[in-house]
């Protein structure tokens, strides 16, 4: 039975690009997932963007830096969920992977849900009526507290 | 490994291979080579396979040993598939007696072998043939005879070739080669299907003990091979993919023991090109069982590199090095104290640039790369190059050229030390091999260029595949490289050039980690301060209020070097030369309450506002400014100066010096620390979210009104005179302050302008003024006082209505350095609430001429008196009292005419829309015209103005028995009238009794109840209009008196026929239908209208009297002209016969006066003439006439 993979970050980005949650798990590698969820963005654009569209949320292994696996997932409105799991020698089963993306997805979907969201989120520009807003506000409380319970819930999974 | 071909044995007969046919033929056999377009069924595959072209060995059958020494299994082409026998021989006899055995020992021999197919060639000549076939129809050809021999199954392994030397003809072949394409992969596909049937075996023993990996490996791998022996790559890779998800099984099973160590580090391990299958002899390793982990992969990712070479796949050969380095290079870490000593990052490093190198070789080779293909493969080419760049940066930290802080240590690995195993000792006497990290190690100005020059690469690689984003990344890295080798300006540069990139995404952590560095970039440059360096620490802000909670990517404590920041922002802004504005910035957050109150001695406006002061520190503000603008974008300033504004919540009370009023909304805020100015637009608004407001509408702000501060009234003056200049009445109460100086400015729309220079001071008021072109000063004017002052304008009759900014800027004597303001607007109604017309009316005394006939009473009248007759009406709906019209000669106008008015029947008169008041005057002129002109003065009021008198007084009277506060009246005044303004049904019964009914339920509020109630029951007595009640207006119109050359008086007097009984005096003889009067037309004219000098003229005039058929018969002068002169009667004898009976009018004389005689060629002028009929209202009546009446009646027929 292989390992479930380690999942050291979770980033939501919403479809206009800008970060909805960045969630680190390693203490002091902050920088880094940042710049993985923000080069992951090239990679999903290059994967979305090919004259054939991906059918499927899931597009699989962006790409493998250092000792992580980027892996990107695109909701059906285009919000971006990116993670890096740590890289292992073993094989990961895009299964697992999907199942970690469609909690995330899930998690931000109730949050996303919340009627009484808007009320904080208050935005300036009519232009701009999405929900999305800056990354680590305390708005996304919810949400957070929804990621930080599906990481503890992979790490109780591993041995 | 060797490409092998797939072998074809051939062999002769002996009698053909002595031929010289044989030698051609084999040519001409192997120009026919390599096979094209082979179509392989395979039987355990579902697909069919193409192979576009094959290489084949014709090799003698006798060539190929017997080398069945070895059991390891090797590809299946290393034996023949195919073998062919060549035969020509035409003559079955030979062919029975020797052939036939050779070829039977061939086939014997042939058919012991495995998997390899078998195929009889009959060469005849091509002429020969048909030949054959008629001669030896009987017993049957050659090759029916061999078929008959030898093909034992279904499959036919007999062919005939017609074919002789110089045959060019490919078709002959066709046969020939359909046969053999057919043999060899008949014989592939059981040999393959053996091999599989091995590798299947093998595989299912992988649990039993003793089960080797590496011998599975050499047998899967031989098939393979066998694959790309037939160009079959893609089987050929599949063969390698399930190895390795094999050995990944078998490796996650940990049933390792028949594997050597993970790696046995050999000299130059680190530095060999990765994707060279035969830079070790790995085969011999694994049969041998002495295989490492490292080389068994490092061989497997070779030889699939090597398939999809032939595939031309470059981007997947790099995707998976990539994948192989970091993952296998992760588990080298594991080991590393075994390995010499930079052993991972050299080998990681060194395999990376090397599989770019040979991918772009291999590329070279093919067709050139295009589009999204070409941009992937730049992506994954930058990938391997970041990587490599990523081993400098953990070389770098390890070797001490690079400080141990991120970004460098973003490559750096978290692994775990404490492997499974114990780790055998380091070989000391090992070392790295890879000459470039050799160099960088030792050398620190080496290895930062090998940084540098390999980022670049790679930043190249990316921007080629359009990777912005990983190219930024690599961009601060080399901004960090820079910033630690002290080149400091360049790294500013790119510190300060990046977060333009994170913005506009709102990546914050990352621009606001790039704004950081940027700033502690500068200070350790000791740049000055200056512009450029607020605006970096003006977004680092931005960043850090946008982002306060999340995790930072700053190092240190965040609060104290944002504390530190800000401290410094204060110093440098100080010393700019010139203020800097910026707009719109989120470090504070303003919110307006709608907390406002008045002072309660000064004419201030307090507004207290909530300030969230985002930074962690406090922050001294210099001045805090707030602009409300009210409507007609008048605009107030709040201000507060040096304070202090503390971390989080700020409630501040800003001041405005200013008596004005009203409803309000901000409109911008600005807070300054020394030259550096934040402002804040509420209009521009931009910044989602972020921005000074929290709300996106406008809050309205309402400032109280108090009652005691200044105040300016504009009104028209209660003297209007029409035909001068219009003036205006400007009031300006001082309420509580003493104002030492005031200066007002009024302001017009729409082109009326004010005339300042000749304003006047009301005598009612005090102070003194001074005026000049664009606004009017005042001086010293003591509390509770007012200043009237009448301000001329220009003609505004054009308008009903004119709105008039105020503007006032005031200062007390209390304080004079601070300046007041008031703003406001006024509108006043300058169309006048009342027309008036008028009517001329000339009339003289009636004299009776003596002399005449006295039994005819003669008249005559003599025109002295004007009655003009004034009607005034109300031009809007408002109703009017007029409480009196007056008709006044000029006071200094020359005596003459003395006028009378008449008595109005009440003292007050009230005009209505729909019923105007008259006013009837007589003007008796001795002289002649009047020249002068008259003024009519009118004495009036609007009902409302009354109303309001009204309310006011009554009020004032009940509050001053209940003793209470004038506020309380002002407040229920303000009530009664908001009522009576809702409904006009009160109008008619006060207009008609006085009386004033207010709902005892109307809301006025506690406090004032309990004066409400008197008032009410004040109001509702009857109250006539009283002229004592409140002020009046005065309107004084000047009025020309008419003047007429001509004033006629026009008489019909009838003479009645002469009775034959003597009627009592003064009754006029009975007069009877059809009876014949004689009249006398009596035209009396007057000059006494006319100008002086010209009262001795003499006119002409012509009489014409009115036609009236239906009752009048005239006979006589109808019309006839005649002469004037002042007070000459013309009379003229007509006679009239009345035309039926009844109380008939006399006609009408019209006089018409006719051009006054003079030059030809003046045109001519006529006189001005008013006729008056002095009969107009008499009536004549006429009896029927007497005697017989004829009625014929009908006596009726006899009806039939």
């Amino acid at each position: 039975m292989p390992q479930p993979p380690r999942l050291n970050a979770v980033a939501l980005i919403s479809p206009q690009n800008h970060p909805i949650l960045i969630r680190t798990f390693q203490k002091g590698d902050e920088l880094k997932y940042h710049y993985v969820a923000h080069t992951s963005l090239d990679v999903i654009e290059e994967r979305t963007s090919g004259k054939t569209k991906p059918t499927e949320c899931y597009l699989g292994l962006l790409y493998v830096m250092d000792d992580v696996a980027a892996y990107g997932y695109i909701t059906p409105l285009k919000v971006k969920i990116v993670i890096a799991l740590a890289l292992t020698d073993s094989v990961v089963r895009d299964a697992d992977v999907v199942m970690i993306f469609k909690a995330l997805h899930m998690a931000f979907y109730e949050a996303v849900s919340n009627p009484f969201l808007k009320l904080d989120g208050v935005s300036e520009s009519t232009a701009d009526y999405s929900p999305y807003q800056a990354v680590g506000s305390m708005k996304w409380k919810r949400l957070r507290q929804a990621v930080d319970e599906i990481h503890r819930a992979l790490c109780a999974y591993a041995p | 490994m060797a490409n092998q071909h797939v072998l074809v044995t051939y062999t002769a007969a002996q009698s053909f291979q002595s031929s010289d046919n044989w030698i051609h033929f084999l040519a001409a056999l192997r120009s026919l080579l390599p096979l094209r377009n082979l179509h392989w069924k395979p039987t355990s595959r579902p697909n069919l396979r193409t192979v576009q072209e094959l290489d084949v060995s014709l090799v003698p059958l006798d060539s190929l040993r017997d080398e069945h020494t070895s059991q390891v299994p090797v590809t299946l082409l290393e034996k023949p598939l195919l073998n062919l026998y060549v035969l020509s021989c035409e003559d079955a006899e030979t062919y029975k007696t020797t052939v036939k055995k050779q070829i039977k020992d061939w086939q014997t021999s042939v058919n012991q072998r495995k998997n390899q197919e078998w195929l009889i060639i009959h060469v005849v000549r091509p002429d020969s043939k048909n030949v054959d076939r008629k001669f030896f129809s009987m017993k049957g050809s050659v090759l029916d005879k061999i078929k008959g021999d030898f093909n034992i199954d279904k499959r036919d392994r007999c062919v005939q070739l017609p074919w002789s030397t110089g045959e060019q003809s490919p078709a002959v072949w066709a046969d020939l080669i359909g046969k053999i394409k057919d043999g060899l992969l008949a014989a592939f596909d059981t040999a393959v299907l053996a091999r599989e049937e091995e590798v299947k075996r093998s595989e299912g023993q992988r649990h039993m003990p003793g089960w080797n990996f590496c011998t599975y490996f050499i047998l899967k791998e031989s098939l393979a091979s066998s694959f790309e022996g037939v160009n079959l790559f893609e089987d050929a890779l599949q063969q390698y993919n399930e190895l390795e998800a094999t050995f990944m099984n078998v490796l996650g099973e940990k049933n390792m023991s028949w594997f050597g160590n993970l790696i046995n580090p050999a000299p130059k391990d680190d530095s060999l090109p990765l994707l060279s299958p035969s830079k070790k002899s790995y085969r011999e390793l694994i049969l041998a069982n002495t295989i490492s982990i490292f080389d068994l992969r490092v061989y497997l990712l070779a030889r699939q590199s090597m398939l999809l070479n032939k595939m031309q796949q470059p981007i997947e050969i790099c995707r998976k090095a990539i994948l192989f380095l970091s993952t296998f290079g992760k588990r080298l870490r594991e080991v590393e104290m075994a390995l010499p000593e930079y052993f991972v990052e050299s080998w990681i490093f060194s395999s990376a640039l090397s599989v770019v190198d040979q991918c772009d070789a291999w590329a070279s080779s093919w067709p050139e790369l295009e589009g999204i293909a070409l941009a992937r493969y730049n992506a994954i080419k930058g990938e391997l190059l970041e990587l490599a760049k990523s081993q400098l940066d953990i070389l770098g930290v390890k070797v001490g050229h690079l400080p141990p802080k991120p970004p460098f240590l973003m490559a750096l690995q978290t692994v775990s030390t404490t492997p499974s195993s114990p780790l055998p000792e380091r070989n000391p006497s090992q070392r790295i091999s890879k000459y470039e990290i050799m160099l960088a190690i030792g050398d620190i100005e080496a290895f930062y260029d090998l940084y540098c020059t390999i980022s670049n690469r790679a930043i190249d690689a990316y921007v080629k595949a359009g990777r912005r984003k990983f190219a930024l990344k690599l961009h601060g890295c080399l901004a960090a490289l820079d910033n630690h080798r002290g080149r400091l300006s360049n790294a500013l540069a790119i510190f300060s050039s990046l977060p333009a990139h994170y913005a506009p995404h709102m990546w914050t952590s990352l621009e606001s980690f790039m704004l950081s560095h940027a700033i502690d970039t500068h200070a350790v440059l000791q740049k000055p301060r200056d512009r450029e360096w607020i605006h970096l620490l003006l977004g680092f802000l931005k960043t850090y209020v946008n982002e306060p909670t999340s995790e930072s990517l700053i190092s240190h404590d965040i609060n104290e070097y944002v504390t530190k920041l800000v401290t410094a922002l204060r110093e440098a802004s100080e010393k700019l030369d010139s203020d800097l504005p910026h707009l719109d910035h989120p470090i504070m957050a303003l919110e307006i309450t709608k907390d406002t109150r008045c002072s309660q001695d000064e004419d201030l406006v307090y507004l207290t506002v909530l300030i969230h002061n985002r930074l962690p520190c406090d922050v001294h503000v210099d001045k805090i400014g707030v602009v409300l603008v009210g409507e007609d974008t008048t605009r107030l300033k709040f201000t507060a100066e040096f304070t202090k504004l503390v971390s989080g919540r700020n409630y501040l009370v800003l001041t405005c010096p200013t008596s004005s009023h009203g409803t309000y909304v901000h409109e911008s805020v600005e807070i300054r620390i020394a030259r550096l100015h934040f402002q804040w637009n509420r209009k521009s608004g931009g910044g989602a979210g972020d921005a000074l407001t929290s709300r996106k509408h406008a809050i309205p702000v309402h400032l109280p009104r108090n009652p005691e501060s200044l105040d300016v009234q504009l009104c028209l003056p209660p003297n209007t005179a029409l035909g001068t200049t219009p003036k205006l009445h400007l009031t300006i109460s001082s309420g509580r302050n003493d104002l030492a100086t005031a200066s007002v400015r009024l302001s017009a729309p729409a082109g009326v302008t004010f005339d300042f220079v000749n304003s006047e001071l009301h005598s009612e008021g005090v102070g003194e003024i001074d005026t000049s072109e664009d606004g009017i000063s005042i001086f010293n004017v003591p509390s509770n006082s007012n200043v009237i002052i009448s301000v001329p304008h220009s003609d505004a009759t054009r308008f009903r209505a004119i709105k008039i900014d105020v503007s006032i800027t005031y200062k007390t004597v209390r304080d004079p350095a601070l300046e007041w303001t008031l703003r406001t607007s006024r509108i006043v109604t300058v169309a006048l609430p009342i027309a008036v017309n008028v009517e001329d009316f000339f009339r003289g005394e009636r004299q009776v001429i003596p002399g005449l006939d006295s039994s005819v009473k003669l008249r005559t009248m003599f025109v002295t008196r004007l009655f003009s007759r004034f009607t005034i009406s109300t031009t809007t709906q408002q109703h009017v009292r007029i409480l009196s019209a007056r008709l006044l000669s000029a006071p200094d106008a020359e005596q003459g005419a003395k006028i009378f008015g008449c008595h109005p029947s009440h003292s007050v008169m009230t005009a209505v829309p729909d019923r105007p008041v008259s006013y009837i005057f007589c003007i008796e002129s001795d002289r002649g015209p009047v020249s002068d002109p008259l003024n009519l003065v009118i004495s009036y009021r609007l009902l409302r103005e009354e109303v309001e008198a009204l309310v006011n007084k009554t009020v004032e009277n009940a509050l001053r028995q209940l003793s209470q506060e004038s506020d309380v009246g002002t407040k229920l005044v303000q009530a009664i009238i908001e009522y009576l303004e809702c409904d006009a049904s009160w109008v008619e019964l006060y207009n008609t009794t006085g009386e004033l009914i207010i709902p005892s339920s109307l809301d006025v509020g506690e406090e004032l109840e309990e004066a409400f109630s008197p008032v009410q029951k004040i109001l509702s007595q009857p109250n006539p209009p009283s002229p004592s009640l409140g002020p009046w207006r005065e309107m004084t119109i000047p009025v020309d008196v008419p003047k007429m050359n001509i004033v006629a008086d026009a008489w019909i007097a009838i003479q009645p026929p002469p009775q034959t009984e003597e009627l009592p005096r003064n009754q006029l003889p009975s007069i009877y239908a059809g009876q014949a009067l004689s009249a006398t037309v009596y035209i009396t004219a007057s000059l006494h209208w006319n100008d002086p000098e010209n009262k001795r003229q003499r006119y002409r005039m012509r009489y014409d009297v009115e036609e009236r058929t239906k009752d009048w018969l005239i006979c006589g002068r109808k019309r006839g002209d005649f002469l004037v002169q002042d007070k000459s009667t013309f009379s003229v004898c007509l006679t009239l016969i009345a035309l039926h009976h009844g109380h008939i009018e006399l006609p009408k004389v019209e006089v018409k006066p006719l051009p006054l005689d003079g030059e030809e060629d003046v045109p001519k002028v006529l006189p001005s003439s008013d006729t008056h009929q002095s009969h107009g209202a008499e009536t004549v009546l006429v009896l029927p006439r007497g005697g017989r009446s004829t009625f014929i009646v009908s006596m009726g027929t006899k009806r039939v």
